[in-house]
């Protein structure tokens, strides 16, 4: 085929075995799992289950994008490229909090 | 890697070879990224007569508020609203966003990075007609019930969010949600298909680091717009859902327009503003970079030097990407937004400072000692340089939350975009038309007619915008559709007087800009292959370029793009596809 | 993505491309990255209006996140048959790819269903994008639910209809056509989903313009970049599904 030169040898070597995408499916039912006897029990207070729902959600993102999506198998520069790009102008929006929170505060409706 | 099912085809190096010959697929419904360059950029030269347009009457009416202008008539106090939304909205998108990174970079970055065409060519033509549909709907909000929008092109709720809240917040204002969300989609099939090109086509030999800084700067635009596009897209979804399903995302409790209560409590209106000037502020960096890489290209190529500082520049313009992602905030310092975050966008605005200062010295640094070449590109490429730091100087003021908040609704402000944002990026729009209209139309445009459009222009940009700095610092409002009336503003009126004056010549010298184009079109004398006698590569191949740029040969690149004056050197340049050595130097 | 400029086919006569692999799976990352930022505003928008509403409604009872469970279930599910589709079709496996498709095609469809069940369910206890019957003072809680979970369930309809242009080209535009007249007269003119149907029409008419126009056999190449839009479809429900529904677990 034409991008046999583009294709990195890892990926071809790679992409024989089923059993690893077993795994994480698994791990993601398992997690999701946890998340629902977490909250359904009411196991944390609210602020620190979101804190305990947002980590393992990431754990499951993370897990989505480096097996299924496969972006472990991609070379470093675009891993690094699209995840920090992406990571960082997530975590800007953070400074909308400050005023979320401020509205509560001065007690504005 | 295999492929069993699918046809096992021989894979042409490009997928439409051959050019399509039907009127359609050629001109209108075309694949080729030259025409579909062409195609934006027309969009953006109706886009920007109609702005112009609209910025005339709002001048004329704020000195003459009785006078009757065509088209318009007598400008009621609402209408003025809706032709200051309208100005603002068409100029940004349609004209600064559309004309030096699609259009131009649409035309020049497959050519200047040795590629046959964009790397999604189907897409390409999509988000074209995606743009020209949005164009549509946009206009269209003149001519239904209410008229246009009057919330202003940054579309602030609670004005925005409330049908009843003005004339044209009704359908208009619907229709005006509907465009800017097709934009967001247009220009994000267009930035990725900038990005992917750059990553996947670049011809052998060209490095990034040998780009030209046009294609940097077409890059990092890219790479901006992929990006804010997406989040004004989120804010235009729920801000229809706002006004079509009764929702509250954006409007506080307890608001009463004209005696009667809104129906949503608890909402913020600071929210729609952080989702605005998330995309907002990237925006004005989409606007200008463009420009900064034309300058830089120009300001090299014409003082025959090579850049100063070809790396300073990559990293500074990437700076510049990164920081513009983190100073949206100071456009809402008067907004009630929190103190705390208002010191840490105060503090990354001025640091945006040191990218562009870094910028301006490498310009001064690439045309001292050079053998400059007044030719009208550089001219106009100057007239960027100056604008852009008559502009970036107040914005080190305004950074200022101190300083902001007395001047943020003044004239001040509209001084400092105006001249950064709006005609310094528009000085950078005409450097390219000048320089690349020999390689898109086969001839040269009017030198001397060029001439005298740069200096009217020019000229013309500082009498209007110049003084608005003092009117801002005398406290006049924006946004204001007249002042006559006002008695702490009566002796600026004379000020306002001139602007206007100044605005009607400037408008006027534009049509000059236009016959020549036009008539340059037909006309004009006949171009070399290199005119400018420049290194890039769009210059080593026929005028205009063949469908697929380079006639069936891909270039291989030897040099970066601004070896010029070499000592040792045969002539003045070396072009990037020439296979000689550069002496030591 | 219908079609690239350049296969890359004379070896050395470009660049290596930067990130290693083919245009277009770059193209589809790029825009994932841009749709995953409109999503993330959506979700910080949802929050930022949950911070500043004090006593957010907590409604979701045991049949809810049941139901949201099995939902999740689905889509995990449906991942997992889409990588397996996209390693069959790397091996050149049409058939397999095919079947492998149609099943995540069928934990996409069936998440669909079962969301637009629940939905038609809140709708009849009275939630409404403006109100809900659990706390009059916080209309936020219907709008941010129907805007986050309306725009994914579009997302997740799309992401159907994609696959089963990739899986079985023209002969699903018949199926597609069918499922929406079904559904079209099958739900009741008062019900949200009898106009919201009117998307698979709309996506048909896409379809078939894509069909017409650009008829290919889609290679392993297409499938692995349908594959990405499916998995991101995932991720995404896997932060709707805690923000949404386990932060508002009724408390008992």
């Amino acid at each position: 085929m034409h991008d046999v030169a583009l294709k990195p040898p890892v990926a071809a070597v790679h992409e024989e075995s089923r059993t690893p995408y077993y795994f994480v499916w698994v791990a993601l039912l398992v997690l999701t799992g946890i998340e629902v006897v977490l909250t359904y029990n009411q196991v944390f207070a609210p602020v620190r289950m979101l804190e305990v729902l947002m980590g393992l959600s990431v754990i499951k993102s993370a897990m989505i994008i480096a097996y299924f999506m496969h972006l472990k198998f991609e070379i470093a520069s675009m891993k690094w490229v699209l995840m920090v790009s992406l990571v960082v102008c997530l975590t800007l929006m953070f400074v909308f909090f400050a005023d979320a929170f401020r509205i509560i505060h001065l007690g504005v409706r | 890697m295999t492929q069993a099912h699918g046809p096992a085809d021989a894979a042409p190096a490009t997928v439409h070879g051959h050019a399509p010959t039907g009127f359609i697929r050629k001109y209108v419904f075309s694949l080729d990224h030259k025409v579909i360059g062409i195609q934006y950029y027309f969009l953006a030269l109706t886009a920007v007569c109609i702005g112009m347009i609209l910025s005339l009457a709002m001048r004329i009416h704020m000195v003459w508020p009785d006078a009757s202008i065509p088209f318009f008539g007598a400008i009621k106090p609402e209408q003025y609203l809706t032709l200051m939304t309208m100005h603002g909205t068409i100029m940004v998108f349609f004209v600064l966003t559309t004309a030096p990174q699609s259009g131009f970079g649409n035309y020049f970055l497959p050519i200047q990075i040795g590629a046959p065409d964009m790397a999604f060519p189907t897409l390409n033509m999509l988000s074209f007609w995606t743009t020209f549909l949005s164009f549509a709907v946009m206009i269209s909000a003149f001519f239904v019930a209410g008229g246009a929008p009057l919330s202003g092109w940054t579309n602030y709720p609670t004005l925005s969010a409330i049908p009843m809240a003005g004339p044209g917040e009704g359908l208009g204002e619907d229709l005006w949600l509907i465009s800017i969300a097709l934009f967001c989609v247009a220009s994000m099939m267009g930035a990725l298909n900038f990005i992917t090109t750059t990553l996947d086509l670049r011809a052998k030999g060209m490095t990034l680091m040998r780009m030209p800084l046009t294609c940097w700067s077409w890059f990092i635009t890219a790479i901006l717009g992929l990006l804010a596009f997406g989040v004004l897209l989120a804010g235009g979804i729920l801000l229809l859902m706002d006004r079509n399903l009764g929702t509250s995302f954006f409007v506080p409790g307890g608001l009463v327009v004209s005696g009667v209560p809104v129906q949503h409590s608890g909402g913020s209106p600071l929210l729609w503003q952080h989702l605005f000037w998330f995309f907002g502020h990237p925006e004005v960096y989409i606007a200008i970079l463009p420009g900064m890489g034309v300058a830089s290209q120009l300001l090299s190529t014409f003082s025959r030097k090579p850049i100063f500082g070809y790396r300073a520049m990559v990293y500074a313009m990437m700076a510049i990407g990164i920081l513009g992602f983190m100073v949206w905030g100071h456009h809402m310092f008067m907004s009630g937004m929190s103190p705390y975050s208002a010191f840490a966008f105060s503090f990354m605005t001025m640091a945006i400072g040191v990218p562009s200062a870094i910028k301006t010295f490498n310009w001064l640094g690439t045309m001292w000692k050079g053998k400059i070449r007044f030719t009208v590109p550089m001219l106009f490429a100057i007239g960027f340089v100056s604008l852009f730091v008559s502009g970036g100087l107040s914005g080190p003021f305004l950074a200022q939350p101190a300083i902001d908040i007395p001047l943020h609704d003044t004239y001040f402000v509209v001084a400092h975009f105006h001249l950064i944002m709006g005609v310094a990026a528009i000085f950078g729009i005409f450097a390219a038309t000048y320089y690349w209209f020999p390689k898109m139309y086969g001839r040269m445009m009017n030198d001397a007619l060029g001439k005298i459009h740069f200096v009217m222009t020019f000229v013309g940009a500082y009498c209007i915008f110049m003084p608005m700095h003092y009117l801002g610092m005398a406290g006049n409002p924006r946004r204001y559709s007249q002042f006559t009336e006002v008695k702490y503003l009566a002796p600026l009126i004379p000020i306002h007087k001139f602007i206007t004056y100044a605005a009607i010549i400037t408008v006027s010298a534009q049509l000059l800009f236009l016959f020549n184009f036009f008539w340059s079109m037909k006309k004009g004398k006949k171009a070399a292959q290199n005119p400018w006698e420049a290194t890039t590569l769009e210059w080593t191949t026929a005028t205009p370029p063949p469908h697929d740029n380079f006639g069936g040969v891909t270039p291989v690149v030897y040099h970066g793009a601004y070896e010029y004056s070499v000592p040792g050197a045969e002539k003045d340049y070396i072009m990037q596809t020439d296979p000689t050595p550069v002496p030591a130097h | 993505m219908a079609d690239v400029a350049v296969q890359h086919s004379v070896a050395g006569a470009y660049e290596p491309s930067l990130f290693g692999t083919y245009s277009k799976k770059i193209g589809m990352w790029l825009f994932l990255l841009s749709d995953s930022l409109t999503f993330g505003a959506l979700l910080f928008a949802y929050s930022y209006g949950r911070i500043s509403t004090p006593n957010w409604p907590t409604p979701f009872g045991k049949a809810s996140i049941v139901n949201a469970t099995i939902m999740t279930v689905c889509l995990l599910s449906s991942s997992l048959t889409m990588v397996l589709g996209v390693l069959a079709s790397k091996k050149g496996d049409h058939k397999a790819t095919v079947r492998w498709l149609l099943a995540t095609m069928f934990f996409g469809a069936l998440f669909v269903v079962l969301h637009a069940k629940e939905w038609n369910g809140l709708i009849h206890e009275g939630l409404r994008p403006f109100s809900n019957p659990w706390a009059k003072n916080v209309p936020q809680f219907g709008g941010t639910f129907f805007t986050l979970t309306g725009m994914h369930m579009l997302h997740v309809t799309i992401g159907v209809c994609y696959l089963g242009v990739v899986a079985l080209r023209k002969k699903w535009l018949p199926i597609l056509l069918g499922i929406w007249l079904l559904g079209w007269l099958l739900t009741p003119a008062t019900n949200v989903f009898h106009l919201g149907i009117h998307v698979l029409l709309l996506v048909a008419v896409v379809s078939a313009v894509i069909l017409v126009l650009k008829p290919k056999v889609y290679d392993a190449h297409d499938v692995e970049i349908a594959g990405l839009y499916w998995h991101f479809v995932d991720l995404v429900w896997m932060f709707i599904f805690p923000l949404v529904y386990l932060m508002s677990t009724k408390v008992v």
